[in-house]
C-alpha cells in the first residue's frame, strides 16, 4: 500500500508493517542550510565549508512521514535512530523513502515505528533511520 | 580522546522564533508546535519545541568534538523523554563511554543528555568510527 495518492483520510488501522508511507525528493540548495542554522541556532556547523549539517537530512527524512501520514496534532516523537553513512554537498538531490515497521494500540495510544532511508542522486545511501511515534487513538 | 572524557557542552535558549523557522525548515507544523491555542489546551499547557530541533544540539556536539567525520559514520539513539517549551534554556553535555578498536578503526560510544531546569529532556546514544 502507498499513501502517496491517498492523502484525504487516513485510517491507521488499516496501515501494515511494509507499507509505503512517503516517497519524497529534496534538493538542498544553501537557503535550505541557512534557515535549518538559524532555526537551531547551530553556530558550529556553520564552520562547515562543502558539507551540509547532517540533521537537516534528518529533518527531511521526516517531513514525508510527518505530511504523508497525515500526523495528529498531539502526537508525540518518543524515539529515533539515525545512522549517516555518507556526507552530502549542497546541490545534491535527495530521495527519502519511509515503510512502516509496526503499528500496534497501547493504553489509549498508537504506536508507530517508521523507517527511513535517504539516498541522493547516485543511488548512494546518506542515511537510515528509525523513528517512533505515539498517535492520540 | 579516552574513555570518561567530557565532551565539549553546549547551550541555547530555545524562542518560539526558532521553533516557527524549525516548522518552515523540516515541514511539521503540527499544532503542538506552531499553535498558541492548541498549545494551551494540550497536556503540556503550552506549545513545545520539536523533538529534532532540540536534537540538533547533540549532533552539534558530536562535530565539534570529532570533526567532520561525524558527517559520514555517525549514529544516534534518541529517547525524547520530556518537552522543551519556548525560552527553556537547554544544556547537552555528555562524555566517552567506551572506545574498541576493530580492524583499522577506533569505534567511540559516548552518551550524550540534553536538560533543561534540571531535568533530562533528551538521553542519547551516539557511536562514531573513525580509521585508527
Amino acid at each position: 500500500m502507498t499513501l502517496e495518492n491517498n492523502l484525504e483520510s487516513i485510517n491507521y488501522e488499516n496501515l501494515l508493517p511494509g507499507d509505503t508511507i512517503s516517497k519524497r525528493s529534496y534538493m538542498i540548495d544553501q537557503q535550505i542550510v541557512n534557515d535549518y542554522l538559524s532555526a537551531t541556532q547551530d553556530n558550529n556547523s556553520k564552520k562547515l565549508t562543502t558539507t551540509i549539517p547532517s540533521m537537516i537530512i534528518a529533518a527531511l527524512g521526516l517531513r514525508g512521514i510527518v505530511n504523508d501520514l497525515k500526523i495528529p496534532g498531539g502526537t508525540l516523537h518518543v524515539g529515533q535512530e539515525i545512522n549517516f553513512t555518507r556526507s552530502v554537498l549542497i546541490g545534491e538531490t535527495l530521495k527519502c523513502e519511509a515503510h512502516l515497521l509496526s503499528n500496534t494500540i497501547r493504553k489509549g495510544w498508537r504506536f508507530m515505528s517508521v523507517s527511513i532511508e535517504v539516498i541522493n542522486q547516485n543511488n548512494d545511501l546518506v542515511m537510515e533511520g528509525k523513528s517512533s511515534i505515539m498517535l492520540p487513538a | 580522546m579516552d574513555e570518561g572524557d567530557i565532551l565539549t557542552s553546549i547551550e541555547k535558549t530555545i524562542t518560539s522564533s526558532n521553533i516557527r523557522q524549525y516548522a518552515e525548515v523540516s515541514g511539521d507544523f503540527n499544532p503542538i508546535h506552531v499553535d498558541e491555542n492548541f498549545g494551551k489546551q494540550s497536556q503540556f499547557g503550552k506549545n513545545i519545541a520539536h523533538g529534532m530541533m532540540v536534537a540538533a544540539t547533540i549532533s552539534e556536539i558530536m562535530l565539534v568534538n570529532f570533526g567532520e567525520i561525524w558527517q559520514s559514520s555517525g549514529k544516534m539513539k534518541l529517547r525524547f523523554k520530556s518537552p522543551v517549551y519556548p525560552n527553556d534554556t537547554i544544556k547537552a553535555s555528555g562524555c566517552v563511554k567506551k572506545i574498541t578498536i576493530s580492524d583499522k578503526t577506533k569505534n567511540i560510544h559516548c552518551v550524550i543528555n540534553i536538560s533543561s531546569n534540571n531535568e533530562i529532556v533528551i538521553s542519547s546514544d551516539t557511536f562514531i568510527a573513525i580509521p585508527s
